[in-house]
C-alpha cells in the first residue's frame, strides 16, 4: 500500500529528497517549484513513512498528511444557480483540495425543489464514474429527507452536506446549509474539518474493500508507465488522474491505440484494465484484480 | 432593516435572517426597507415573504454629483458617471465632451447651466420594486416556481410555493403578514 503526503520546503537539497523517493520505490504526483518553496504530492511505500520523515526533517521542510489523495470527488449541487452553488460548494471544494482530493461540480439539471427534484440518468451514470460524491443540500430538514431519494439509486458512496445540526441519514454532516457568503470563521471552518474526516471514513472503506481483493497494479505505477510513452505536454493540467480503482487519461483520441500497448510488468495495459470512454472527460481505466489478471511480473 | 424570519426549525430560520441580510443587501435596498418578514412550511412546501417599504431617497440631480469649474463639469460621484454622460449626450449632443475620466466639458450659456444642474440623473424609486422584487426572488428556494402575489399599498406580500397555491394560503398568508407588516 501507497501512501500519499504533501511536502512543503524550500530548495535546499530538494533533489536528495526526489531521489530517496525513486530508490525507495515511489513516485513524485505532483511538483511546483515557485522560486524558493517547493511543493510535492509523494507516494511511497507505507513502510518507509520514517526514512521518508527523517529525510524531510534534515531538509527542515513541512510534512502534511493527505488523507483524500488518490481521489476524485464530484460535488453535487441541485443546481449551478445563485440559490445553491457558489458559496458553500466552493468552501467545500477547497476544503477537499486542501485533503489532496481532485474535485469535480456537477449541477443537477432538475435538481431543484422537494417534491419535483429528479436525476437524470446521465447524471446518474456521470456520477457513478467518481469515486465518491459529495451532496450539498439546503436548510430544510423535510426537504433533505425527502431529496436523499437521489443519494439512494446510486451505486458509489456518497455523503449528505446540509443545514440541520442532526439528521438520521446516513453519512450526513450538519451546519453547512444555504449560505450567501464564505466560510471564514472558526466554527465554519471545523464543520468543513469535521465534513472531510467524515469522507475519509467513507473513502477508507472502500480502499479496504479493494485491498481485500487486490488491483493488478498501483494505479500510481500505471500513471508513471503511461508517462513514459505519452509524456504530458508542458503547461497541461493533470493530464492522468489517479482514481482509487484506476485512472482517467485525458488524451487525444488517436493517443488511444498507443495507450492500449504500454507496458506494465510482463502484461500489456489491456490485459490488465477495462478502457471506457467517459460521459464528462477523456477515457476511464479500471484495474482488473490480480485474482483475474494473474500477476504482471 | 428588522428581518422576521418563522416557521422552519432552528437553524433554517436564522440563516434565511442571514440570507434576507445578505440578498436586500446585494441589491441595494436594505435602507429602503423597513420591515422583512419571512413564514416558512418546508412540510407543505410553502414559503413567505412580505416586506415594508420604508423611505427611499430623493433622486439624484446633475449638481448633487458634479461640481462647475471654469468651462467644465467635473464629476465628484462616479457611481452615476455613466448615466450622467448618457443623460447630457441625449440632450445636448456634441455640445458635451468628456475630456479625462472625471471631466466633461461644455458649451453653455449661464441661464442653461442653471437648467442643467436641475436635471434628474437617477430616481432610485424608479426601479425601486424591481430591485425589491429581484431581492425577493433570490431569497426563495430554488425550486418554489409557482407565485401569488398578495397586493396592498406600502407592502409587496409574496407566496411561493412548488405545488399550486390555494385560496386557503392566500388567506392564512393575510393573516400571519397583517400580524407583522
Amino acid at each position: 500500500m501507497y501512501k500519499i503526503m504533501m511536502f512543503e520546503g524550500g530548495v535546499y537539497k530538494f533533489n536528495e529528497l526526489k531521489e530517496l523517493i525513486e530508490d525507495i520505490g515511489g513516485f513524485i504526483l505532483q511538483e511546483s517549484v515557485m522560486q524558493t518553496e517547493t511543493m510535492l504530492h509523494l507516494a511511497f511505500p507505507e513502510e518507509e513513512e520514517r526514512v521518508i520523515r527523517d529525510k524531510i526533517k534534515e531538509l527542515g521542510g513541512k510534512f502534511k498528511e493527505l488523507p483524500l489523495a488518490g481521489v476524485e470527488i464530484v460535488i453535487i449541487t441541485p443546481s449551478l444557480g445563485k440559490h445553491h452553488a457558489v458559496d458553500p460548494v466552493c468552501d467545500i471544494g477547497e476544503f477537499l483540495r486542501r485533503k489532496g482530493a481532485i474535485t469535480n461540480m456537477l449541477g443537477l439539471a432538475r435538481g431543484v425543489g422537494q417534491r419535483i427534484a429528479q436525476m437524470t440518468i446521465q447524471e446518474r451514470e456521470i456520477i457513478e464514474e467518481f469515486d465518491a460524491a459529495v451532496f450539498v443540500f439546503g436548510c430544510f430538514k423535510e426537504c433533505i429527507e425527502e431529496k436523499v431519494r437521489l443519494c439512494d439509486m446510486l451505486d458509489v458512496p456518497y455523503m449528505v452536506v446540509g443545514g440541520p445540526p442532526d439528521l438520521a441519514v446516513e453519512h450526513y454532516v450538519g451546519g453547512i446549509g444555504r449560505r450567501t457568503d464564505r466560510m471564514r470563521r472558526k466554527g465554519e471552518i471545523d464543520v468543513l474539518d469535521d465534513m472531510t474526516a467524515e469522507l475519509g471514513k467513507i473513502v477508507d472503506e472502500r480502499r479496504r474493500e479493494i485491498e481485500e481483493d487486490p488491483l493488478a497494479a498501483s494505479p500510481l505505477f500505471i500513471k508513471d508507465m503511461i508517462e513514459m510513452v505519452i509524456p504530458p505536454e508542458a503547461g497541461e493540467e493533470l493530464p492522468i488522474i489517479i482514481r482509487l480503482d484506476g485512472l482517467r487519461v485525458n488524451i487525444e483520441k488517436e493517443d488511444f491505440g498507443r495507450i492500449k500497448e504500454v507496458e506494465v510488468g510482463k502484461k500489456k495495459l489491456s490485459e490488465i484494465c477495462d478502457f471506457k470512454k467517459s460521459l464528462f472527460k477523456g477515457y476511464l481505466l479500471k484495474i482488473r484484480t490480480e485474482a483475474v489478471t494473474g500477476s504482471i511480473y | 432593516m428588522e428581518v422576521k424570519v418563522e416557521g422552519g426549525d432552528e437553524f433554517a430560520n436564522s440563516s434565511y435572517e442571514k440570507i434576507c441580510m445578505n440578498t436586500f443587501r446585494d441589491v441595494g435596498v436594505r435602507s429602503n426597507l423597513d420591515l422583512v418578514y419571512m413564514y416558512c412550511n418546508p412540510k407543505e412546501h410553502v414559503f413567505i415573504v412580505s416586506v415594508k417599504i420604508g423611505r427611499v431617497s430623493s433622486p439624484i440631480k446633475v449638481g448633487d454629483i458634479t461640481h462647475r469649474e471654469e468651462g467644465k463639469l467635473r464629476i465628484t460621484n462616479e457611481t452615476h458617471a455613466p448615466k450622467l454622460l448618457a443623460l447630457l449626450w441625449d440632450k445636448y449632443g456634441e455640445r458635451v465632451q468628456q475630456i479625462s475620466r472625471l471631466e466633461i466639458s461644455f458649451k453653455f450659456e449661464d441661464k442653461e447651466i442653471d437648467e442643467l444642474k436641475e436635471l434628474v440623473v437617477y430616481d432610485p424609486r424608479e426601479d425601486l420594486v424591481a430591485r425589491i422584487l429581484d431581492g425577493i426572488d433570490r431569497i426563495f428556494p430554488e425550486g418554489t416556481r409557482v407565485r401569488s402575489t398578495i397586493p396592498s399599498t406600502g407592502r409587496l406580500t409574496i407566496i411561493a410555493s412548488e405545488n399550486p397555491i390555494g385560496e386557503e394560503w392566500r388567506k392564512k398568508a393575510e393573516e400571519l403578514v397583517s400580524a407583522y407588516v
